[in-house]
């Protein structure tokens, strides 16, 4: 058993864990954060998608020993059980999400591209956004309302972005 | 699944990793960006007893130097697509590594990680036999360089010994003016490719003064395609028939077929992908003439 701190949505975690354990196990087990979703295990459908220090990681290809002394991001920081987040509610809107399983995965993913779209102050087009979310797979929604979510969200940021400067 | 019990330690910097991986020899394995290893472990079908974490060592620069590029084994794919060494000197590397996974792979795979996995269709494998790369392995006895066409021994297997590790990637610029292009094709975006072909043109007053190619899905590991090459090289940019010479690739090459695609489907893409490489490699080419 390793000892390992992991600062989670803000808050300090110390875990007893073995060095074989997933951070996709540890985050759901041990800090009760089942947002994450383990869809495979081993890197093809993109559920288990967190952020590590901001940036995007399959926390099923991710050992929670690498990761002490890190800040983990999950799903269930981005707008509560509410899902107020605006990805959310567009997602919600656009009928982006069905069962559901996949939803975590794709607005992880998602988010930072969402968020470097906007900061850029463009629209991306439809293949883009397609890329960006190539490593997520949705058995689902046929993937367009996940489409029409994203540049919907972009499209609402940059708007305001511009009455904010008028 | 889950994988099998191991011991995990984190190297400090270079020394220590070579320290551990020569203490725990066969046992012990490199674990950089996990993007290829922990699916194997997850399925078992790779079962280390003690893993080496290299993700503090640094050996991620990108330099120029002395007519090559030193690229450090834990550079992330993502890297090139940004950096302008890259765009500058090894344009069909650049292609290539739009074509590796998807963007969350792509922000934590690593070089060192993806030639040693040695996947048969992996993009940085085949653009490192492209540019005739040497590959710079260490261990606490010392250094050595492998070309990397001797480094690939087939599907999986590369030349890393126990006990070594990749530390950096030495690609040789192409020279003068050139142009390269990249073509695959897979079965979704993002997928492994069913098959491969890049090229790099070398020329001078319209003319291909040397040429390169690589053909991914061939064999078990990339090759270079020496009759292709010899044909290329004297030709005219203008005179260049890229879908001859694609036709014929499908004469010089015996792919396998596997679950994915039959033998006889798999050569004849492969000699339309490199048609279609070709042919782009020498329009741009012609575009940058004066
Ligand atoms: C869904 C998915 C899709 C993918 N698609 C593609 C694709 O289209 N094309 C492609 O090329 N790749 C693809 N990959 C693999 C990806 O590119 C990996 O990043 C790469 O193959 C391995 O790099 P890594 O740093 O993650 O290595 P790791 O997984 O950490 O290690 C891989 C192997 O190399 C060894 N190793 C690692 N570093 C060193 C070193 N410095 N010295 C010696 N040995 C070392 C390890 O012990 C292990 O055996 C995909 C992966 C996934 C999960
Ligand atoms: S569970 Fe991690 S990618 Fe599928
Ligand atoms: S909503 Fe069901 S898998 Fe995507």
């Amino acid at each position: 058993m390793t000892r390992i701190t992991l600062t989670v949505n803000g808050r300090k975690h110390v875990v007893e864990a073995e060095p074989r354990r997933l951070l996709a196990d540890v985050l759901r087990e041990d800090c009760g954060l089942t947002g994450v979703h383990i869809g495979c295990a081993h890197g093809a459908c993109g559920c288990c998608t967190v952020h590590v220090d901001g940036s995007p990681r399959l926390s099923c290809l991710t050992f929670a020993v690498q990761m002490d002394g890190r800040a983990i991001r999950t799903v269930e920081d981005l707008g509560g059980t509410e899902a107020t987040h605006p990805l959310q509610q567009a997602f919600r809107r656009n009928h982006a999400l069905q069962c559901g399983y996949c939803t975590p995965g794709f607005l992880m993913a998602l988010l930072p591209f969402v968020e470097a779209q906007v900061s850029a102050g463009q629209m991306p087009d439809d293949d883009e956004i397609r890329e960006a979310m190539s490593g997520n797979i949705c058995r689902c929604t046929g993937y367009q309302g996940i489409v029409e979510a994203v540049r919907e969200t972009i499209g609402d940021a940059l708007a305001a972005k511009t009455e904010a400067a008028q | 699944m889950r994988p099998k019990e191991f011991v995990y330690h984190r190297a400090r910097d270079l020394d220590h990793a070579l320290a551990l991986l020569a203490e725990h020899g066969e046992e012990a394995r490199p674990i950089s960006g996990g993007q290829s290893l922990v699916p194997m472990m997850n399925l078992r079908l790779a079962r280390p007893d003690h893993l080496v974490d290299v993700n503090d060592l640094g050996l991620d620069e990108i330099r120029e130097e002395a007519g090559a590029l030193h690229v450090g084994a834990m550079v992330r794919h993502e890297r090139y697509l940004t950096d302008p060494l890259i765009r500058r000197h090894l344009p069909a590397l650049l292609e290539a590594v739009h074509w590796i996974g998807h963007p969350t792979i792509r922000r934590n795979g690593t070089l060192g990680g993806s030639l040693c996995h040695a996947d048969p269709t992996a993009e940085l494998p085949a653009m490192a036999v492209l540019h005739g790369a040497r590959i710079v392995l260490a261990s606490t006895a010392g250094r050595r360089e492998v070309a990397a066409c001797d480094f690939f021994k087939g599907a999986y297997m590369t030349d890393v010994q126990p006990g070594e590790m990749l530390v950096s990637v030495i690609f040789p610029c192409p020279q003068g003016a050139h142009s390269g292009a990249f073509e695959e094709l897979g079965e979704r975006l993002g997928d492994f490719a069913m098959g491969s072909f890049g090229v790099v043109l070398e020329h001078e007053g319209g003319v291909i003064r040397r040429a390169a190619t690589v053909c991914g899905g061939a064999k078990m590991t990339p090759i270079r395609l020496p009759e292709i090459e010899a044909a290329l090289q004297g030709q005219t940019l203008a005179g260049l028939d890229a879908a001859a010479l694609g036709d014929r690739v499908t004469g010089l090459i015996a792919p396998a077929g596997d679950f994915q695609v039959s033998a006889e489907y798999r050569r004849a893409l492969i000699g339309e992908l490199a048609g279609r490489a070709l042919q782009r490699a020498r329009d741009i080419a012609l575009n940058a003439q004066p």
